[in-house]
């Protein structure tokens, strides 16, 4: 096996790092103190200074090298402060005094390296500015790497060299995201605030800044936001058995590479570079594929740009069966021209052509469209009818809560299958993760007052793969924090992008409850807050915030008529197998839970006894997750809030108070 | 016998590391951590730490997406 850690010697000590580790990381490793001037820790180091010299002897041969950009791939030895290093460094220091003698940098830099006659090697161009450029080139790397702009660069050559942006004039592509100003070591860019009146600038500044540098140098390691956008977690969500799969009857598919992000980047994404969609934002999640030769609709055999796929476009296209990357992107575009999400669109197919296979419905309902799983074109079909407000496309466009009630009442025989199935609730289609086999994630999608939409989906990993929260008050505390963190950061205006698809290097230093919060990151949205506001927050008082809307949310909702126990109630699709195709996709896991959950020997029993027990155990834990849930959100067992939760939050007004107990009275008669 | 996540037992077998592990469980995620028996395990160390028999093995993965 390839040994990854390498022994070596710096000044006699001995140490061992990561093959690869730049000398520099291992020398400060160390504490040894040793000088530079071009690097900075979050850039690519390029070696231009030639400060942080250091001899390094391999193989009896010695060698001096620049240690910032010196990657260690063999044993050696180094020694940062000899008499030959300490002559180069200070010839070094001499110049950059000739040259920059006011400079503070400069300075301390000289009296490090025992250099102190300025006049000695005394530049032709004497710049007497206390922050004049030294040109380390530190902004010109921030802003490609952090930024992924090249707005500055140096241009002359020899003494006439100089940092400048093109022709000289200001770049209308500058964001002004200040990661230039921030990097650099004098002071020479100066950051002229014309914003709306922040309470404190800097620590907006400061702390967007951290996200720029981890952008650049972890994100490529971590989710490849720059890179492939979303559409990264196709294959993540294949491979833990996630994906929906035909009406989310199945996790996972065989045919999954076929439209997942190595195909979307390999083939299709040709722009990738910051959209402004948050004004100065480094990740650039944003993806585009241009020059797409569109094969039907009103602009077929037009050649378009498509915005995307993410993920829960491929995740809709999946869940219909489409395995096929050219309908993904055609039917990301029609999607986006004709203002319809492509999640419930997915989802509606989805549950259209599972009744279609199950015979629910036939061509007669369908004006002749044969739907079923993987039925790419008839899709696009529907797709083009509903925007024309003609055939089966008018009955899709009203979601998969219409289609279930009006297919019950003409086929009432059905209607128990059909109401499992259609992955709904509170009118809203789920979003693209197969959540039956977390109970978590069942609540957290259900539970939620807007429906069960994408921004819900965290808990997934937490629950079914980490086992992180395995009792219901677990559970039941993790459905109140991150409901709440979301709708605190969504009514902040803050994109959730930078908060956990991209995390701190030393994330790993929380004990797990604490690290799936990414602490770091919440307390950078504090800062944004604090540095728009004035106002410091701490947790309590960020999930009081948003507990009073989510609150007003609930409230309205009873107000007219939704937000019902009944709608908390999840199709029973979303908890566990509907089907016996279904159950025998996953035998082992089920007959595994029957006899050390249930305490039930599955020998005897048919598969429709099977699914029987698992479906009472399942929908009795769901009503326990739910139970605890409504009690950690300070609701009654109706999930409507008490009236002690309303004072507490400072919003128990007369008026919400009679709507509260009104729908308190009607759910009291009703259950 | 190993347990990962207080959950899943798997077979345990001489010199077995984080790396094998992560391999039979299918784990390949990009933000996952490392405890055996409550002690971190580094990223490079996973084709090197030996996990003992009867090791708790904690494989955390961070959400992302949604
Ligand atoms: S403000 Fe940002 S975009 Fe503008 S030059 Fe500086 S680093 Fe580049
Ligand atoms: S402006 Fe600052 S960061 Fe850029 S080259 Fe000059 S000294 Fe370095
Ligand atoms: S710090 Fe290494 S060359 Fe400048």
């Amino acid at each position: 096996m390839e040994t990854k850690k390498i022994p070596l010697t710096i000044n006699g000590i001995e140490t061992t790092v990561v093959k690869g580790t730049t000398l520099l990381n291992a020398i400060n490793k160390l504490n040894i103190d040793i000088p530079t001037l071009c690097h900075h820790k979050d850039l690519t180091p390029n070696g231009s200074c030639r400060l942080c010299m250091c001899e390094i002897s391999m193989d009896g041969k010695k060698e001096l090298v620049t240690s910032c950009n010196y990657p260690i791939t063999h044993s050696i030895t180094v020694e940062t402060e000899n008499e030959k290093v300490k002559k180069h460094r200070k010839n070094l220091s001499l110049m950059y005094l000739g040259r920059y003698p006011n400079v503070p940098v400069i300075k301390d830099l000289a009296k490090r390296c025992e250099a102190y006659d300025a006049n000695l090697f005394k530049s032709e161009i004497t710049e007497e500015s206390t922050n004049a450029c030294i040109l380390c080139g530190r902004c010109v790397r921030a802003c490609e790497e952090f930024i992924q702009e090249k707005i500055l660069s140096f241009a002359g050559r020899g003494i006439n060299r100089h940092l400048t942006m093109p022709f000289n004039e200001v770049d209308p592509h500058c964001v002004g995201c200040t990661s230039c100003a921030y990097v650099c070591p004098t002071g020479a860019i100066q950051i002229v605030d014309q914003m709306n009146n922040p309470a404190n600038p800097e620590l907006i500044r400061n702390h967007g800044m951290k996200v720029n540098a981890e952008m650049a140098n972890l994100d490529p390691y971590q989710c490849r936001m720059r890179e492939v956008g979303t559409a990264n977690i196709v294959e993540v969500m294949d491979k833990y058995d996630l994906l929906p799969v035909h009406n989310y009857k199945f996790g996972q598919h065989v045919d999954t590479p076929k439209i997942d992000s190595k195909v979307m980047k390999n083939h299709y994404f040709t722009q990738g570079h910051p959209d402004q969609c948050w004004h100065g934002c480094s990740m650039a999640c944003a993806k585009a594929v241009d020059g797409f030769k569109l094969k039907t609709g009103p602009y077929k055999g037009h050649k378009v740009c498509v915005d995307g796929p993410e993920y829960e476009t491929a995740g809709g296209c999946s869940n219909m069966g489409c395995f096929d990357i050219d309908f993904v992107v055609e039917f990301n575009f029609y999607c986006d021209t004709y203002g319809i999400d492509t999640i419930s669109m997915g989802t509606t197919m989805a549950f259209v052509m599972e009744a279609f296979e199950a015979g629910v419905i036939t061509t007669k309902d369908t004006n002749g469209l044969k739907l079923n799983f993987g039925a790419c074109n008839e899709v696009l079909t529907c797709l083009h009818q509903l925007s024309q407000g003609e055939g089966f496309g008018v009955e899709v466009g009203q979601g998969v809560k219409f289609l279930k009630e009006k297919w019950s009442k003409q086929k009432p025989q059905f209607k128990n299958f059909l109401y499992d199935i259609g992955m709904e609730a509170k009118g809203l289609e789920y979003s693209e993760y197969m959540c039956k086999e977390s109970l978590a994630q069942q609540a957290g999608y259900t539970l939620a007052l807007k429906g069960p939409q994408h921004d819900e989906a965290w808990l997934i990993f937490m629950d079914m793969v980490n086992n992180q929260i395995p009792s219901f008050e677990d559970k039941a505390e993790a459905l109140y924090y991150f409901p709440l963190f979301r709708t605190w950061f969504g009514l902040q205006g803050l994109c959730k992008i930078v908060w956990n698809d991209v995390s701190p290097a030393d994330n790993k230093k929380h004990p797990p409850q604490q690290a799936a919060k990414i602490p770091e990151h919440v307390d950078n949205y504090w800062k944004f807050f604090e540095g728009m506001t004035g106002i410091k927050l701490d947790e309590e008082k960020m999930l009081n915030q948003s507990a009073r809307v989510h609150n007003l949310q609930k409230i309205i909702g009873l107000m007219l008529g939704r937000n019902k126990l009944i709608d908390d109630i999840p199709p029973y699709r979303a908890v566990g197998p509907v089907t016996k195709e279904e159950y025998t996709s996953r035998s082992e896991r089920y007959d595994k839970e029957l006899k050390e959950k249930i305490g039930i020997d599955p020998t005897p029993l048919s598969i429709e006894e099977k699914m029987q027990k698992i479906r009472e155990y399942r929908m009795h834990q769901y009503h326990k997750v739910m139970q605890a849930a409504f009690k950690r959100r300070g609701w009654d067992e109706f999930g409507i809030p008490k009236i002690e939760r309303l004072k507490e939050l400072g919003i128990d007004r007369p008026e919400f108070i009679q709507i509260l107990e009104k729908a308190r009275q009607e759910a009291r008669e009703q259950n | 016998m190993i347990t990962v996540n207080n959950r899943d037992q798997l077979e345990w077998s001489p010199n077995m590391t984080v790396q094998d592990v992560l391999n039979h469980m299918g784990h390949t995620y990009s933000l996952i951590t490392v405890t055996v028996n409550d002690k971190l395990v580094e990223d490079e160390d996973y084709d090197s730490f030996v996990v003992p028999d009867h090791a708790f093995v904690s494989v955390f993965h961070l959400a992302h997406g949604g």
